[in-house]
Formats: C-alpha cells, sequence, structure tokens
C-alpha cells in the first residue's frame, strides 16, 4: 500500500483508539444521506413498481385496444398468439355500471372475461379471496371487498346491475329490468383504487350488459418471461388488423410515469444534498487537520514525500469516508426498509389511526422496490462527492512548503 | 579520495521581511566526507536551521551550490534516502506507534517488506525501545521519542544524518544521552553527520566543530 494510502488510514483509524470522533461523526452524516436516499428512492420505486405489478397481473403486460369494438376478436386473439415472445392473450369487455344491493347503489367498472383463457394470461384467481373465479357463470359476478362492503353484499347474495345501455333504454321510456346476478366471490387485489371500483364478470355477461353481441372491448396479453415490451409490442402490432393497436403497460402509463420520474428525480436532487452537506462538514474538518498537522506534513515533505502524495493522503481520507460512509448508510436503510411495514403499523397503532392507513392507503403495504441502477447512483456520486470535499484540504497540504511548515512552531 | 557526502559552495540565503532585506547566510562553504561528523555551532538566529534546510534540499539557496555525493541533485525522491533528519520537535505522526513511524520513512521510499521490518525492529532495538515499538508516540518521553526519531532517520541507511538541536526539548541527561547514541549509531553505519547544537560538550564529540557567525562558517 503506498504511504499515503496507508497514513490516511491512520490518520482515519489511528492504532488503538477504536473509532475516533472525527471519522465517527463524517462516517454518520454521510451514511445518512444514503440511507435517506435508498430508503426513500426504494419506497417512491415501490410504488411505481407495485401499480405495475398489479396491472400485470390483473391485465397482463400489454394491451391491445381499438377505436371501436373489436368484432372478430377470436382471430386476432389467435394471431396475437402466434407472435413469438406471446404466451397468452384473452379478450376482455369493460365498462362503467351502476350495482345496487337493497337501496345502497355504487358505480364500479364492470369487466368481463373470458374464463377459457383469463388464467393463462392474468393471475386474478390469486386476488380471490373468497370463492373463485370457477364459480362464476353468466349470471353471476365477483365484488372487490371494498364494493362489496360498502354494498353490505355477500356471497350469495342476489343485486342488480344496470349498464349504460339499460339507462339509454330507461331515459327512452322502454321498460327495461336491472340485470339479476348472483355474489359468487369476493377479490382483494391490495391497490385502493382497484379494490374500491372493479366487479369481474363473464365476457358473456359484459357482452350482454353493454350491447355488444359478439365483440369486445380490447385483449390482454401476457408475455413469455424475460421478453422485452417494447420489442414484443412492436412485433404485435405487425400483426394486427388497422385500427387496433398494442401498448406497452409504459405506453399506456407513460404520463403517469413520467410525472413520477420527475418527482423522483427532484426528490433525489433534494435529498443529495445531505451527502453535499455532510461533505462539507468533511471538508471543514479535513481542513482543520492540515492546519492541526502543519509541522508533520513539514516531516513528510523532509522525508522525501512528494506534494502530490501529500495531497493524495488527505484526498483519501475524504474517499474512505465516502466508501464507509456508504456501506454503512446502504446497510441502515435496507435494515430500515426491511422493518418499514412494522414501523408503519407501530405509528398507526400508537395514534390509533389503523382504519385510517386502511382507507387511504394504496397499498395495504408500504411498497419497496429498490433499482440497483439507482443505487448505483447513490454509491457513485456519494464517494465522487466525499473525495471532492477532500481536495481543497488535499491542495492547501499539497501547497505546504516543508521549511516553512516546520518552523511553524 | 571519493566525492565528499556532502559539498556546499558559496551558500547565500537572504528573506525579505517587507522592505527589509535579511542576509541570513553570506557565503558558506562546507565538505563532508562519508563518515565524517561535524558540528554546527551559532547564536540563535544565526541561520542555522536555514543551513540545514538548505543542504537537506528542502529549501533553495538564492546562489551557491549543494552537492550531495558530487551530484546537484537534492530533490525529494533521492532525499528519501540519501539524507535522514533529525529535528528539535521530534515530529513523529502521532497516529502511528513506534515502529510504524520508523517504518514510514522506507513506505516514503517504496514497499515494505519483511526486511524492511524486521530492519525497523533492530533499529528501535539499537536505540533501547524494543519493548516500546508498538507504543503511540503520545506514550513515550521526550527523550523516548527523538530516539525513535533517530531510528527513523537511520532507517533507509541514508549518507548523511543533519540534526537540527536533537537536544533542546530535552534535559541534560537524556540529551547526553541521545547525543552518544546519535554519534554511536553514525559511526557504526559509517553515516557523516551535521549536528547543530548549542552545546559545546556536545560539539566536542564530533570531529569537526565549526561556527556560524555573520553568515559564514568558521572552524573553532
Ligand atoms: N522563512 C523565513 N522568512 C523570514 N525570515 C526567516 C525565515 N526563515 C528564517 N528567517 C530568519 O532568518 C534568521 C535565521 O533563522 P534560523 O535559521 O532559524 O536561525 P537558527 O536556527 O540559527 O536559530 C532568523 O532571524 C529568522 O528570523
Ligand atoms: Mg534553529
Amino acid at each position: 500500500m503506498p504511504w499515503y494510502l496507508h497514513l490516511a488510514l491512520r490518520q482515519l483509524f489511528p492504532t488503538g483508539r477504536r473509532f475516533p470522533f472525527f471519522t465517527l461523526i463524517s462516517t454518520l452524516g454521510v451514511a445518512l444521506g444514503v440511507m435517506v436516499l435508498v430508503v426513500v428512492m426504494s419506497i417512491m420505486g415501490g410504488f411505481a413498481y407495485e401499480i405495475r405489478h398489479l396491472i400485470v397481473d390483473t391485465e397482463g403486460e400489454v394491451q391491445i385496444v381499438a377505436r371501436g369494438p373489436v368484432s372478430d376478436y377470436a382471430s386476432v386473439v389467435k394471431r396475437v398468439e402466434s407472435v413469438p415472445g406471446v404466451a397468452a392473450a384473452t379478450p376482455y369487455a369493460r365498462d362503467a355500471v351502476m350495482v345496487k344491493f337493497g337501496d345502497k347503489p355504487a358505480f364500479p367498472m364492470l369487466r368481463g372475461l373470458d374464463l377459457g383463457s383469463i388464467e393463462r394470461v392474468t393471475q386474478l384467481g390469486r386476488y380471490v379471496v373468497v370463492g373463485s373465479l370457477d364459480d362464476l357463470d353468466d349470471d353471476s359476478v365477483i365484488l372487490s371487498d371494498q364494493i362489496a362492503s360498502s354494498l353490505g353484499a355477500n356471497v350469495g347474495d342476489s343485486i342488480e346491475v344496470y349498464s349504460p345501455l339499460i339507462i339509454n333504454k330507461l331515459s327512452a321510456d322502454a321498460v327495461f329490468l336491472p340485470r339479476q346476478v348472483r355474489v359468487v366471490g369476493i377479490l382483494h387485489i391490495g391497490h385502493q383504487q382497484l379494490d374500491s371500483s372493479t366487479v369481474y364478470g363473464t365476457l358473456r355477461l359484459a357482452q350482454d350488459l353493454y350491447g355488444l353481441g359478439s365483440t369486445v372491448h380490447g385483449i390482454d396479453v401476457r408475455l413469455n418471461p424475460g421478453v422485452n415490451e417494447d420489442d414484443a409490442v412492436a412485433r404485435v402490432n405487425k400483426v394486427l388488423p388497422d385500427g387496433i393497436r398494442a401498448f406497452s403497460w409504459e405506453d399506456s402509463f407513460s404520463d403517469f410515469l413520467w410525472v413520477l420520474n420527475l418527482e423522483r428525480s427532484m426528490i433525489f436532487f433534494l435529498l443529495l444534498f445531505i451527502v453535499i452537506v455532510a461533505a462539507f462538514s468533511v471538508t471543514s474538518s479535513l481542513l482543520i487537520s492540515v492546519v492541526r498537522k502543519t509541522r508533520e506534513i513539514g516531516l513528510l515533505g523532509a522525508l522525501g514525500g512528494r506534494p502530490l502524495h501529500v495531497a493524495l493522503c488527505f484526498c483519501a481520507q475524504g474517499l474512505f469516508i465516502g466508501v464507509l460512509g456508504t456501506v454503512s448508510g446502504l446497510a441502515a436503510g435496507f435494515l430500515a426498509l426491511a422493518v418499514r411495514n412494522d414501523v408503519v403499523l407501530w405509528v398507526a397503532r400508537v395514534t390509533q389511526r389503523q382504519e385510517v392507513l386502511r382507507r387511504f392507503y394504496q397499498f395495504s403495504e408500504l411498497p419497496s422496490h429498490t433499482s440497483g441502477s439507482t443505487v448505483a447512483l447513490i454509491v457513485v456520486l456519494t464517494i465522487v462527492i466525499s473525495t471532492l470535499a477532500g481536495t481543497i484540504p488535499a491542495w492547501r497540504a499539497a501547497r505546504l512548503k516543508p521549511v516553512e511548515a516546520l518552523r511553524s512552531e | 579520495m571519493s566525492e565528499p557526502v556532502l559539498s556546499a559552495r558559496a551558500l547565500r540565503k537572504s528573506f525579505r521581511s517587507g522592505d527589509a532585506l535579511l542576509q541570513v547566510l553570506r557565503d558558506v562553504n562546507l565538505d563532508v566526507a562519508a563518515g565524517e561528523s561535524v558540528s554546527i555551532r551559532g547564536e540563535s538566529g544565526s541561520g542555522k536551521s536555514t543551513l540545514l534546510n538548505l543542504i537537506a534540499g528542502l529549501d533553495a539557496p538564492d546562489s551557491g551550490t549543494v552537492l550531495w555525493g558530487g551530484s546537484p541533485d537534492t530533490g525529494a525522491g533521492r532525499r528519501a534516502a540519501y539524507l535522514g533528519m533529525v529535528f528539535q520537535s521530534f515530529y513523529l505522526v502521532p497516529e502511528l506507534d513506534a515502529l510504524a513511524n520508523v517504518l514510514l520513512a522506507r513506505r516514503i521510499l517504496g514497499r515494505i517488506d519483511a526486511a524492511a521490518r524486521d530492519r525497523a525492529r533492530s533499529l528501535l532495538g539499537d536505540v533501547g525501545l524494543s519493548d516500546r515499538a508498538h507504543h503511540l508516540p503520545s506514550q513515550l518521553s521526550g527523550g523516548e521519542r527523538q530516539r525513535v526519531a533517530l531510528a527513523r532517520a537511520l532507517m533507509n541507511g541514508p549518507n548523511l544524518i543533519v540534526a537540527d538541536e536533537p537536544t533542546g526539548n530535552l534535559d541534560e541527561r537524556t540529551g547526553n544521552e541521545v547525543v552518544e547514541l546519535l554519534l554511536g549509531l553514525c559511526a557504526s553505519a559509517d553515516t557523516a553527520l551535521v549536528l547543530v547544537t548549542h552545546n559545546a560538550s556536545h560539539a566536542a564529540k564530533t570531529r569537526r566543530s565549526l561556527t556560524l557567525t555573520a553568515g559564514a562558517l568558521g572552524g573553532s
């Protein structure tokens, strides 16, 4: 090890003393910045990731929609399924309805599923907590749990469904009765918006309600694992007839994603200031140490040390603090992420707000998704900033002339 | 005979403070042969430290030349191996233990290996501190610190050691011991020594005693 690195390490960790104050405080500052960055970025990433996960689980990775209803959907499905990288496709019909149980109404989206292919495209069955998808027939529905509880409906109850078509007919003074359906299951997805607004039925039921005949609103597509979504979308679009287009999740939500990314970049930038402020304190501590060690720096010159190496000795101290702070910050950050739900629940319990939490949270757990590239960015930036923090003291040290340094008694 | 270890010719050095020009060294000539010991005395402020700095290549003269073994290269790269320095205030690195302080001289020169460690340990033995190798400077007395500094100065087997009032911060008995040790070690390693001292009895122990007066060296 070159002498200046050895000396830098020794000045941070003098022989005998375990962890000197300067090293501890400086490292702590950097670690704090890294920890907060990792935690906040992971949780912000978690929201995007969970939403994506839920949508992929309930609708597949790729959505095919048309300007109007898709008429010959069976052949479209067949064509799409022959595209390399596509695992399966399933048609659906979806629109807003009014449901009524007793005198309580609700206004969810009713999605008609093709029972023959739905399980090959989505994981919906996993989210059915009472009953199962197999219990569905053309006169029954599965309610998401918040609808069920706001209606007060249970499995076995019969509810009324009014579609836009029925309401149109009603306003034209035609006599048209609402559709009576049985509740055969309850679904819990874990996303506030979906759980408060979704009803599932068969494709036939939805086609009847919306007057679609044998057409559908769109087709959901699942890809094979590891297939690039954009490439797959491009291949699917090649085989689709005019007027029908495929979109990836990123396409469909591009505005949302753009805003989300902007938010994340802003927060990242702001939180980076914790690291920068920590670096300032590293700079000032090292400057003090240069002044305090003036004569030793002179001695290093007298022993034949070059000014560049003397400078590197102080730069290296910034680097080591950066590395140490990064490592401990990452450890603390991942630890905090690991216990995040316990912390949130504890706060909710102490403040008696469990109900509020459940009602207003998007997800039933605080989501977290740590992206490798974000962590890499945090690591690189922190270490670069800490090393830069050492450059001003290093420059001061290198400028000291040994004769003058040695005279400074 | 071979080149002198040190050859200083017509050294001039002045310092400017404001408008005044302080002529410290006017015409210094000094040759030191291999293994020779030379003492320099002089009043405080007569320029002894200034002269040592020029000799050590830490500062440049206004005019005149300094040659090490006949070569004008007195840069940092050569200094580590050619010359050892001892100071009045020891200048040990407080974060390093005695052994590491001695080894620092070798580290600056390049890699250290087992042989270097052995040499550092045996030098600590030579200065009577073999059982203090892992003590920090703060755990050593003044005399002990100066002994560590002696071992450090000798670590790279220099041709010349310059010592600037090495006993200035020590009581008389300890000072005597340190000077005895310094002279003895230089003699046995055949290392030349330039010793700046106020102490006449220390000066008398060197082969040649010089005095710096009015910016020039004279025999005494
Ligand atoms: N860098 C400097 N700037 C100004 N004056 C200096 C400088 N170095 C030394 N001097 C002056 O030169 C004179 C000799 O100093 P020095 O060599 O340290 O004396 P000595 O070591 O003999 O006591 C003193 O008057 C001192 O004030
Ligand atoms: Mg002096």
